[in-house]
C-alpha cells in the first residue's frame, strides 16, 4: 500500500504559532490574583536546620506568608518516595528547598527571602559516588530502609545505595579464565545540566480545600497528576494538570520537579494562584541534573577476538534524593555492555545517595554512560588483539538470534546493526586518511556502536481519543507533551493515513490537559511515535469500524461487506462521505441514527515484567534500536580545543514517519552530545556548591560550535506491531558522541581519555603536563 | 523614581511612565503583554529576548526601558502583516523557519528569527560569517543549529532571487 502521509517531511505542526510568538509557555501563562514564590534554599550540602529565622522577612512589604517544611507529613515519589517538598528538619544538598516566601510581587518575594535566616548544625558531606556508597561515608538517609518503594528496586538500608540493580548471564569467572586478553579500564561521566532555553515553572491553585490545578512545564502531566494526588490524599479526579507549549525537556522536566513544592505552598492560600518560575541559575541545582556515573569495566577477549566475558560496576551519584534516577540505575545495567552478545557477564549498577542536585531522566539516560566505557573498551581492546576496530565490533554484534544480556532473543526486525556499522563507516571514509598541513592540528577518525531501548514502567501506557466532525474533520486528542520533537505532527500523519484523510483534516491538541485529554504514562524514553502512535492507529480504525457499523445500516448490509477510501464508506458503487456519518447518519425523511462518532486506542508495552531477583534478568525492554556513529575530529595542540569536523549518525528505527523531524532529532542530539563531550560539566566547590550555574560558565554547544558536516542516515526495517513499521528514535543521536570523539581523539593523538569532558584543561594537561594516559 | 518614555513598539506609539531600574523585557513582557519575547536567562547569555531597536538587535534583559526613549522596538510580535479581511502573512524568515524544521521547542525561536531579521535590515546579502556573527551568543539547546543555518540561507537566497 502507497503511504500518503506517513513518511512524508510534512512541516510542523505548531510552528506557525512558535515563529509569531503567538504559543504560550509557562511564563506567559497569567492570572488574576496571583502570589509569587521565591524558594530559600540550603546554603549547606549536608545539615540539620536549627532554626529558620523568618521574622525580619516577614517585615518586607507585601510578603503574605512564609513556608517551611516542619509541618510536612508526607514524602513524594514515583519510584521510591524519599523526598519532602521542603527540606524537613534536615538538609541534604546546596539548593535545597528550605522556605517557599509568598509575596504580591516576585520582586518583594525576592527581597524577602535574602532576609530569612536559616542556622544549620553541619554534617560531613558527600560528592563522590564510590565514596558515598563505602563504608565511612555519613549516611545521607538513615530512614531508607522504612521508604516505600516499587517492586523491581533493590534499596540497601544502612548504606547510601538507594538502588541496587544486578545483571547476571553465564559464568564470568569462566569466562575470564578462557580470555587471552583482559582489559579493564576506570571510566566517568561527570554531572551536567540539560539547560533547557525555557526554565520550569508551575502555577497551582487549590479550591474549597480538595481541588487542586496545576499548570507545570512538565513532560509528565500523568505523573504530576498521580504523585500530587497521593501526596494530598485526594482522587486522581480532583487534581488538574494542564501543561502550555513546553521549551525544552530532555528528561529534565520528567517525573516530579518543582510541582510538589508550589502545590504544597499554594495549599496555605485557598482560591489563589501561586506562580514558581525558576531562575536560570536555580536550573542547574533547583531542578534536576544528569549523568554521574564512575564505572569500571572489565572485558575478556579470546585470541581471535570473541568477546567472552564481562564484569561491570557502575556507580551513579544520584544525588540528595533518589526517586528521580533509579531508573537510570537500571536503565545503565541493561545496556552497560554495550551492542554486543557476550556469553558471561556480570553486571552491579548502584544508585548512590549523594549531597549533590538531584540526577533525573537526561536525553538517553543509561546508555551514554554506557557506551562511554564500552566503546571506549572495544576500541582499546582492538589494540590490544592487535585487530580492526570495526571488525572486532563487527565480530561480537549482536545479531538476530544472538541472546542479549537479559536473555531476550535478537530478532531480525530489531534493525540492521550490521549495516549501520558498515554505513557509518562508509560516510566517515574511515579509511581515508588526510594529515592536516599546519603540524598545530592533528586529525583523527573513529566510529562507535550503539543500541538503546526504551527503559519504561511495566505499565506505561497510552491513550487517545479521535472525534469526529459534521464537516469530515478530526480531533485528535492525547496526552503527550510535544516539547519540540514534533510529536503532534508526527501522531497526525499516522491518523491521517490510518483513516485515510488528508493531513490537514488532522487536529491535534496543543498543550495537555488531564481535565480534557487521555492518559499518558509521560514523553520520556524516545517512545511517544512507537508508543502513543500505536494507539492513534487504533482509535482511527475503531473511527472506521464505527463508520461501517452505521453505514451497514443505511445499505442494509453487514460492515464486513464495506470499504473505506477517500473519505467515504463504500458498499459496492454506492457510498457516504465520512462527514455524512461523523454526527451519526440522517436519512432523507429526517430520521437520525447512531449519534457522534468518536475512537478510542489503548495501548501497553506488551509482555514487560519485573527483573528476576536473582539475575536481573527478565522481558525488561519493549524494543531497541541499533545504530552507528561516527566522528571526524580535528585536534588544535596549541589550544587544546576540538573540533569536529563532520559527525555521522546512522539509525535503524524502522519506518521514519517525518524524514525532516526525525532528522532534526538526531542533529540536536547530536550536538548536545558533543557539549557533553567537550566542555559541559557542573564543577562543585569543596563545600559542594555548584560553582557554574550559568551559561556563562557552564557552556553549552553555540552556533558557531555546530560541525561542519553533520550525516544522518536512517535504515527502516520496519517493526511490526510499530505504527506503520516505526520504531523509537529521538535521544539515539546522544548515545555515542562520547565514545566515537573521544576514539577519534585517539587517533589523532596516540592518547586515552577515559574522563569527560574533554575540554581543553584536560587536553592541554595530557599533551603537555602529567599524561592522563593509565 | 518613575521616568517619563516615548517609545514606538512593532509600529504603535506609546507614552509610559517606567520605573528607573526597570528593565526593557520587563516593559515588554510584563506590562505590555508581548509573550513573544522570551526569558531564557535574564542575564545576557542567551538572546531568547532579543528584540530590535532602531534596526539594531538588542537583548532586552539586560537593558533598561528608560535607555528606549524615542526609539522604535521590533518584537516578533511586529514581523507578521495582516491584511485588511484579518490574514496573517508572515515573513519570508518566519517561513524559511517553518519549512526547514528550525523550529523545535521554540522557545529560541523569537530570539533567533529577530537575530536574523535585525541582519538582513543592515546586509540584505550577507555570507556565512555575517550570519554566524549575527547568531553569536544565541542558543537553542533542540535543533543543533544547521535547521537555522538553512533557514536563513534560504531566505537570503530567496530574496537574493526575487
Ligand atoms: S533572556 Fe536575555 S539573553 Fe537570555
Ligand atoms: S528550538 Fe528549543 S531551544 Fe531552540
Amino acid at each position: 500500500m502507497e503511504l500518503k502521509t506517513v513518511g512524508k517531511s510534512i512541516t510542523k505542526f505548531d510552528a506557525f504559532e512558535k515563529v509569531t510568538g503567538e504559543a504560550v509557555y509557562i511564563a506567559d501563562v497569567e492570572f488574576p490574583n496571583v502570589l509569587h514564590i521565591k524558594v530559600v534554599r540550603s546554603s549547606v550540602a549536608h545539615g540539620r536546620i536549627k532554626t529558620v529565622f523568618t521574622e525580619d522577612a516577614y517585615k518586607t512589604e507585601g510578603v503574605r506568608g512564609i513556608i517551611t517544611g516542619e509541618k510536612i507529613d508526607f514524602l513524594a515519589g514515583i519510584c521510591i518516595y524519599d523526598q519532602p517538598p521542603l527540606a524537613k528538619d534536615r538538609v541534604r544538598y546546596i539548593g535545597e528547598p528550605v522556605a517557599a516566601v509568598v509575596a504580591d510581587t516576585i520582586a518583594a518575594a525576592e527581597k524577602a527571602a535574602r532576609l530569612v535566616r536559616v542556622d544549620y548544625e553541619e554534617l560531613p558531606h558527600v560528592e563522590d559516588p564510590v565514596d558515598a556508597a563505602g563504608e565511612k561515608a555519613p549516611l545521607i538517609h538513615e530512614e531508607l530502609g522504612s521508604y516505600f518503594h516499587l517492586p523491581g528496586f533493590n534499596p540497601e538500608p544502612g548504606t547510601n545505595i538507594f538502588h541496587h540493580y544486578h545483571l547476571e548471564k553465564g559464568d564470568t569467572e569462566k569466562g575470564f579464565k578462557n580470555s587471552d586478553v583482559i582489559i579493564e579500564r576506570t571510566y566517568t561521566f561527570p554531572h551536567i545540566a540539560h539547560a533547557q532555553i525555557e526554565p520550569h515553572g508551575a502555577i497551582a491553585k487549590w479550591s474549597k480545600g480538595k481541588e487542586l490545578h496545576i499548570y507545570s512545564s512538565t513532560q509528565g502531566p500523568f505523573i504530576v497528576r498521580g504523585a500530587l494526588s497521593r501526596m494530598f490524599n485526594i482522587p486522581n479526579n480532583l487534581v488538574r494538570v494542564t501543561v502550555p507549549y513546553l521549551g525544552g525537556g530532555f528528561g529534565g522536566k520528567s517525573d516530579l520537579t518543582i510541582e510538589p513544592l508550589t502545590a504544597y505552598a499554594a495549599k496555605f492560600f485557598p482560591g489563589r494562584w501561586l506562580r514558581l518560575i525558576l531562575t536560570r541559575e536555580e536550573m542547574f541545582f533547583g531542578s534536576l541534573i544528569g549523568r554521574g556515573t564512575h564505572s569500571h569495566i572489565k572485558m575478556g577477549f579470546t585470541r581471535n577476538g570473541k568477546l567472552v566475558a564481562a564484569d561491570v560496576k557502575v556507580h551513579l551519584a544520584g544525588g540528595a534524593y533518589g526517586d528521580y534516577s533509579i531508573n537510570i540505575v537500571t536503565g545503565t545495567g541493561h545496556n552497560a555492555t554495550g551492542p554486543y552478545e557476550i556469553e558471561n557477564v556480570n553486571i552491579d549498577s548502584f544508585g548512590v545517595y549523594t549531597n549533590t542536585p538531584l540526577v533525573g531522566a537526561c536525553r538517553g539516560y543509561g546508555h551514554p554512560e554506557a557506551h562511554w566505557m564500552t566503546e571506549r573498551t572495544m576500541d582499546i581492546a582492538a589494540r590490544e588483539l592487535k585487530t580492526d576496530p570495526v571488525k572486532l565490533r563487527l565480530k561480537n554484534i549482536l545479531k538476530p538470534g544472538s541472546e542479549n544480556n537479559l536473555g531476550q532473543i535478537i530478532r531480525k526486525s530489531n534493525g540492521d546493526l550490521e549495516g549501520a556499522i558498515r554505513r557509518a563507516v562508509k560516510e566517515i571514509q574511515l579509511d581515508k586518511r588526510e594529515e592536516p598541513d599546519n603540524p598545530r592540528f592533528a586529525a583523527g577518525k573513529s566510529i562507535a556502536a550503539l543500541m538503546k531501548s526504551p527503559v519504561m514502567s511495566t505499565n506505561a501506557g497510552s491513550s487517545v481519543i479521535i472525534r469526529a466532525n459534521r464537516d469530515g474533520t478530526f480531533h485528535l486528542l492525547a496526552s503527550h507533551v510535544d516539547m519540540g520533537q514534533g510529536s503532534v505532527t508526527a501522531l497526525s500523519q499516522i491518523a491521517a493515513e490510518t483513516l485515510g484523510v488528508p493531513v490537514e483534516k488532522i487536529h491535534h491538541n496543543r498543550g495537555v490537559d488531564t481535565e480534557f485529554t487521555p492518559y499518558e504514562w509521560q514523553t520520556v524514553a524516545s517512545s511517544t511515535t512507537w508508543k502513543a502512535g500505536s494507539a492513534v492507529k487504533k482509535a482511527a480504525i475503531s473511527v472506521l469500524e464505527r463508520f461501517k457499523a452505521i453505514a451497514s445500516e443505511v445499505f442494509k448490509t453487514t460492515p464486513d461487506k464495506l470499504t473505506a477510501s477517500n473519505e467515504r464508506i463504500w458498499y459496492g458503487r454506492n457510498s457516504i462521505s465520512f462527514a455524512d456519518l461523523a454526527e451519526g447518519y440522517v436519512f432523507p425523511d429526517g430520521h437520525a441514527i447512531a449519534g457522534p462518532v468518536i475512537g478510542t486506542g489503548s495501548i501497553v508495552p506488551q509482555g514487560l515484567t519485573y527483573p528476576d531477583r536473582k539475575t536481573g534478568r527478565g522481558e525488561l525492554a519493549a524494543e531497541w534500536t541499533f545504530g552507528c556513529q561516527a566522528a571526524e575530529i580535528e585536534l588544535d595542540k596549541k589550544t587544546g580545543r576540538i573540533r569536529v569536523k563532520k559527525f555521522v549518525t546512522v539509525l535503524d528505527a524502522g519506518k521514519i514517519i517525518n524524514p525532516v523531524m526525525a532528522r532534526g532529532q538526531v542533529e540536536g542530539a547530536v550536538v548536545q552530545g558533543i557539549g557533553a563531550a567537550l566542555n559541559e560539566t557542573l564543577i562543585y566547590s569543596d563545600k559542594g556548591r555548584v560553582r557554574n550555574s550559568n551559561l556563562t560558565d557552564y557552556k553549552i554547544p553555540t552556533p558557531e560550535d555546530t560541525p561542519d558536516e553533520i550525516v544522518t542516515v536512517f535504515l527502516e526495517t520496519p517493526q511490526p506491531g510499530g505504527p506503520f513499521g516505526a520504531r523509537p528514535l529521538a535521544e539515539h543521536g546522544i548515545v555515542s558522541v562520547a565514545p566515537a570523539i573521544a576514539n577519534a581523539l585517539r587517533d589523532a593523538t596516540g592518547m586515552d581519555f577515559y574522563d569527560l569532558p574533554l575540554n581543553q584543561d584536560r587536553i592541554l594537561k595530557a599533551l603537555y603536563g602529567k599524561g592522563e594516559e593509565k | 523614581m518613575s521616568i517619563p518614555l516615548h517609545i514606538r513598539i512593532n509600529e504603535n506609539s506609546y507614552n509610559l511612565q517606567v520605573e528607573e531600574d526597570e528593565t526593557l523585557i520587563s516593559l515588554l513582557r510584563d506590562r505590555l503583554h508581548l509573550t513573544g519575547v522570551k526569558e531564557g536567562c535574564g542575564n545576557g547569555e542567551c538572546g531568547a529576548c532579543a528584540v530590535i531597536a532602531d534596526g539594531q538587535p538588542v537583548r532586552s534583559c539586560i537593558i533598561l526601558a528608560a535607555e528606549m526613549e524615542g526609539k522604535s522596538i521590533t518584537t516578533i510580535e511586529g514581523l507578521t502583516e495582516t491584511d485588511e479581511n484579518g490574514n496573517v502573512s508572515l515573513s519570508p524568515i518566519q517561513k524559511s523557519f517553518i519549512e526547514e524544521g528550525a523550529v523545535q521547542c521554540g522557545f529560541c525561536t523569537p530570539g533567533f528569527i529577530i537575530a536574523a531579521e535585525a541582519l538582513f535590515m543592515r546586509n540584505s546579502d550577507p555570507g556565512d560569517e555575517a550570519v554566524k556573527e549575527a547568531l553569536s551568543g544565541h542558543l537553542c539547546r533542540c535543533t543543533g543549529y544547521k535547521s537555522i543555518f538553512k533557514a536563513i540561507d534560504k531566505t537570503v537566497k530567496n530574496r537574493y532571487k526575487t
